[in-house]
C-alpha cells in the first residue's frame, strides 16, 4: 500500500516536471518567434498548449486518486495540494503563451526587436519560468525566492514599455493596431511572470509549510 | 522449536498421567476386592458364632445387611437366605466354595453369579454342625467405590497435568534460551549446546566470507566512484525506468544541478524533449549520440543500453563539454565560407579581364591599363593568401620559432619604415615615442602585429591625421600603443573587430584595401604572447589600440 503510495507521488512529481518542461517549452518558442521571426512554433503552439491542458487534467485526476486512496498527511499533503495549485499557473502560462503565439501574424511585418523594453522583458519572463520549475525540479528554496524578487523587475519593464508606447503611438498614430498588439504582449508577459512567481510560492510552500 | 519441545513434553506427560490414572486405579481396585474378602471373612466369623450359638433364629434376627447369607445343610440343601427365597434355590452342595468348605471347613469362590447377574465373591465356612453358613457380596460395591474415586483422582491428574504444562513451557524455554541469544553478528561469543557447535562454527564461517566479499565489493565501489569522480566527463548510469544509479559530480555540473540525485528520476537533471527523447530511445536498445545544449555549453551526449541477455537493464549516459570544438568548427565553417568568397572577388575580375582582352574586344592600347588591374588583382589575391597561411600556421602552432628577446621599440620602428611610403601617400604624421622596452617573444609575430595595427592605423585615417606609436612599461607590464586620429570604430563593433574577415565597413571596398584578417592576426599573436589588447575608440575622433604584455 505504501509503497504504492510512493510509487504514485514520484509519478506525481515526474509528470510536474513534465508539465514544466512543456511551459518552458511553449514560453521559449513563442519568445523567439516573437523576436527572431523563428516561426517554426507557431504551428506547434496549439498542439503544445493542448498537451499542456491534458497533462492537468492528467495531473488533477492523478491528485484526487491521492487524496481520496491514500488520505495523505503532513508534507505529502502539502506536496500534493501544492501541486495542484501549481498546474493551473502553469496551464495558464501556457494558455498566456498560446495567445501571444496568435498575436505574432498581425505583428510579423513590424520587427518587434526594435522595442528593446519588451525584448527584455521576454527574456525575463522566460527566465523566471524556467527558474521556477527548476526550483521545482531542485526543491531549491532559494531560486524559488529569486523568481520572487525579480517579478518587480517585469512590472518596472511593463510601465517602460508602456511608456516607450506612448510616446510611439503619439508620433505614429496611424499604427496604433499594433501598438496596441505590443501592449498585450507585454501584459500577457508580465501576467506569465505573475503565473512564475505563483508557482516559486507553491514550492516555497510544499518545502516549509508556509505561503506567502 | 518451542512449540514443538512443549507439544511433544505435553503428549507425553499426557499419557504418562493417563497410565498413572489407569494404573492408580487398579491398584485401587484390587485393594478393595481384597478389603471386601476381609470383611466377608470378619463377618463369616461372626455368623458363624452366632449360628451356632442360637441356630437360624440369629439368622433371622439379622435383617438389613448388604451382605447375602446362605446357610447350606451338610447335604447340600439350602436352609436359610437373606436375599433369596430359600425354597426355591437348588442344591448347593456342588457349588465349588461349599464344596472346599465341607471338606476343609473354609471355602473361596469368585463367580459371575447367575441368580443375581453380577460378579459375586464367596465365602464359606463349615460350622460345627458340619452344615456351611456362605458368605457372600458383589463385587459392584467396588465398583461404587472406585466411581466415586474417580473424580478425585482426575482433578489431581488435571491439576497435575496443569502444572506439568507449566514445567514444559519452562522447560522448553530454558533449553532454547541459548539458541535465542545468539548474536548472529558475533555468533562466536554464543554459548550453546555441543551439538549446536558445528552450526555455529559454519555461520562464522560464512560470516566472514560474507564479510570478505562486502569487502571486496565495496572497495571496487570505492574504485569505481573515484574513478568516475575524477573524470572530466560527466558519468550517469540508469535502471530501466530511467532512474539514476550512480552519478558523478562532472555530470551535475554539466547539467547545472545542484542536489543529491541518486534514485531520482534523470528527467530531474533536464527535462528537454531532446534528452528526453535520447534517453527513451536509448531505453529501447538503441545506441544514441547527440549534442544539446547545457544552459550555454555544448555537449556531447552519448547514451547506451545495458543488455541483460535480450532486455534492456538499464543506460550509461556519458557527457562530454565539447562547447570549444564546436565554436572551433562554427569559426572554421564560417572562415572557409569567407575565404572562399574572398578569394572568389579577385579571381573573377582577374579572369574576367583576362576573358574581354582574350577575344580581341580591347584595344591594343588599352591593354596595359587592364593588365595593371591584373597585376593589382593578383596582388591582392597573393596577400590574401599569404594573410591565411600566417593564420592558419597560427592557430596550428606550427612553424613558428622559439620565444627570444625582442625589442618592441625596434620592431614598431622597422614596421613604420615599411610603412612609411603609405603614410606619406595619404599625407599622414606618424611619430614614434617611447623606450626601449624588451619582452620575450617571437620577432616575425611581434613584427606582423604591430604592422597590421599601424597599417590599420594609418589606412583608416583621415588626409592629414596623426598615428602615435608608444612603448613602454606600466604597471609591470611592457606595452605598446598606438593611437591615431582616423574614422573611429562604433562601439558596439569593437568587440568583433578581431573576427575574420569582419570589416566595420561593410562594403569590403577596395580603395581601403586590406584583407579582413589583419586584426585576426593581431589576436592570434596576442594569444601566442599572453598580450592582452584594449580597444578604445571614438567614432570620427580616433582609435587607441593598447597592447600589454607580461615581462
Amino acid at each position: 500500500m505504501r509503497k504504492g503510495f510512493e510509487k504514485q507521488l514520484e509519478e506525481l512529481n515526474m509528470e510536474i516536471i513534465k508539465m514544466g518542461a512543456l511551459c518552458e517549452k511553449a514560453i521559449l518558442g513563442t519568445t523567439k518567434a516573437l523576436f527572431q521571426g523563428d516561426d517554426t512554433y507557431i504551428e506547434k503552439c496549439r498542439l503544445v498548449e493542448e498537451e499542456i491542458d491534458k497533462s492537468e487534467r492528467d495531473i488533477e485526476n492523478l491528485c484526487m486518486g491521492l487524496f481520496i486512496k491514500q488520505q495523505p498527511v503532513a508534507s505529502d499533503l502539502r506536496n500534493i495540494s501544492s501541486a495542484l495549485k501549481m498546474i493551473s499557473d502553469m496551464e495558464r502560462i501556457g494558455d498566456q503563451c498560446a495567445d501571444i503565439s496568435s498575436m505574432i501574424r498581425y505583428t510579423k511585418e513590424q520587427d518587434m526587436s526594435e522595442y528593446t523594453h519588451l525584448d527584455e522583458m521576454s527574456k525575463v519572463a522566460t527566465k523566471m519560468v524556467s527558474n521556477a520549475v527548476e526550483s521545482y525540479v531542485q526543491q531549491d528554496i532559494k531560486l524559488a525566492r529569486s523568481v520572487m524578487d525579480i517579478d518587480d523587475i517585469v512590472d518596472r519593464q511593463f510601465d517602460e514599455v508602456k511608456h516607450n508606447l506612448i510616446k510611439h503611438i503619439s508620433i505614429m498614430p496611424e499604427n496604433g493596431e499594433f501598438w496596441i498588439d505590443v501592449i498585450m504582449i507585454a501584459k500577457y508577459y508580465e501576467r506569465i511572470a505573475d503565473h512564475a512567481v505563483n508557482i516559486a510560492e507553491w514550492v516555497e510552500y510544499s518545502i516549509t509549510g508556509e505561503h506567502r | 522449536m518451542k512449540k514443538r519441545i512443549f507439544r511433544n513434553t505435553m503428549l507425553v506427560m499426557f499419557f504418562v498421567v493417563a497410565l498413572c490414572g489407569v494404573l492408580i486405579l487398579g491398584v485401587l481396585y484390587d485393594h478393595f476386592t481384597d478389603e471386601l474378602q476381609g470383611e466377608l471373612i470378619n463377618e463369616a466369623t461372626y455368623i458363624t458364632q452366632g449360628v451356632e450359638a442360637n441356630g437360624i433364629d440369629y439368622l433371622n434376627q439379622l435383617e438389613k445387611i448388604d451382605t447375602r447369607i446362605t446357610w447350606v445343610d451338610t447335604d447340600g440343601t439350602v436352609l436359610y437366605d437373606n436375599k433369596v427365597d430359600a425354597l426355591t434355590m437348588e442344591n448347593h452342595g456342588d457349588r465349588q466354595e461349599i464344596k472346599v468348605a465341607m471338606t476343609s471347613s473354609k471355602g473361596k469362590s469368585i463367580r459371575y453369579s447367575n441368580t443375581l447377574a453380577e460378579k459375586t465373591i464367596y465365602y464359606a465356612v463349615r460350622i460345627a454342625d458340619g452344615s456351611v453358613i456362605r458368605v457372600s457380596n458383589t463385587q459392584s460395591s467396588v465398583v461404587q467405590i472406585l466411581k466415586e474415586m474417580l473424580r478425585p483422582v482426575i482433578v489431581v491428574l488435571l491439576m497435575a497435568f496443569a502444572l506439568a504444562g507449566v514445567l514444559a513451557y519452562r522447560v522448553a524455554k530454558q533449553i532454547m534460551a541459548p539458541l535465542d541469544n545468539i548474536d548472529f553478528e558475533h555468533p562466536e561469543d554464543a554459548k550453546v549446546y555441543d551439538e549446536m557447535a558445528p552450526f555455529i562454527s559454519k555461520i562464522i564461517r560464512q560470516n566472514k566470507q560474507i564479510k570478505a566479499n562486502m569487502d571486496v565489493l565495496q572497495s571496487q565501489q570505492q574504485e569505481f566512484r573515484l574513478i568516475t569522480e575524477n573524470m572530466q566527463e560527466g558519468f550517469i548510469v540508469i535502471d530501466k525506468t530511467a532512474h539514476i544509479l550512480s552519478y558523478n559530480t562532472s555530470a551535475l555540473k554539466l547539467f547545472g544541478v545542484n542536489m543529491e540525485v541518486e534514485n531520482k528520476s534523470v528527467l530531474v537533471l533536464n527535462r528537454t524533449d531532446q534528452f528526453s527523447k535520447l534517453v527513451n530511445d536509448s531505453l529501447q536498445g538503441k545506441h544514441m549520440e547527440e549534442i544539446i545544449l547545457l544552459g550555454d555549453r555544448y555537449c556531447n551526449v552519448y547514451i547506451n543500453p545495458v543488455m541483460d541477455k535480450e532486455y534492456v537493464a538499464g543506460a550509461v549516459i556519458i557527457i562530454t563539454d565539447v562547447t570549444e570544438k564546436e565554436e572551433r568548427e562554427n569559426l572554421r565553417r564560417e572562415f572557409s565560407a569567407n575565404v572562399s568568397h574572398e578569394l572568389k572577388t579577385p579571381l573573377t575580375s582577374i579572369s574576367g579581364i583576362a576573358e574581354i582582352i582574350k577575344n580581341g574586344i580591347v584595344d591594343e592600347k588599352d591593354i596595359p591599363k587592364f593588365a595593371g588591374n591584373i597585376y593589382e588583382e593578383a596582388k591582392r589575391l597573393i596577400s590574401l593568401v599569404e594573410d591565411i597561411i600566417k593564420i592558419s600556421r597560427m592557430d596550428e602552432m606550427e612553424g613558428i620559432p622559439e620565444k627570444q628577446p625582442v625589442d618592441l621599440y625596434v620592431v614598431a620602428q622597422k614596421a613604420l619604415e615599411n610603412l612609411s611610403q603609405t603614410a606619406e601617400n595619404k599625407n599622414i604624421k606618424v611619430e614614434q615615442k617611447g623606450d626601449f622596452c624588451q619582452i620575450s617573444g617571437v620577432e616575425v609575430i611581434l613584427y606582423e602585429m604591430i604592422y597590421n595595427i599601424c597599417d590599420n592605423a594609418i589606412k583608416y585615417n583621415k588626409q592629414g591625421g596623426n598615428v602615435i606609436v608608444e612603448t613602454g612599461y606600466e604597471a609591470e607590464q611592457a606595452y605598446i600603443r598606438v593611437s591615431d586620429t582616423g574614422i573611429g570604430i562604433p562601439e558596439e563593433q569593437i568587440d568583433r573587430i578581431f573576427e575574420r574577415f569582419y570589416r566595420v565597413d561593410k562594403s569590403h571596398s577596395k580603395d581601403v584595401g586590406g584583407t579582413g584578417l589583419g586584426l585576426s592576426i593581431v589576436k592570434h599573436g596576442a594569444k601566442l604572447h599572453n598580450a592582452t589588447i584594449d580597444v578604445d575608440s571614438t567614432l570620427s575622433q580616433g582609435t587607441t589600440i593598447t597592447m600589454r604584455f607580461g615581462i
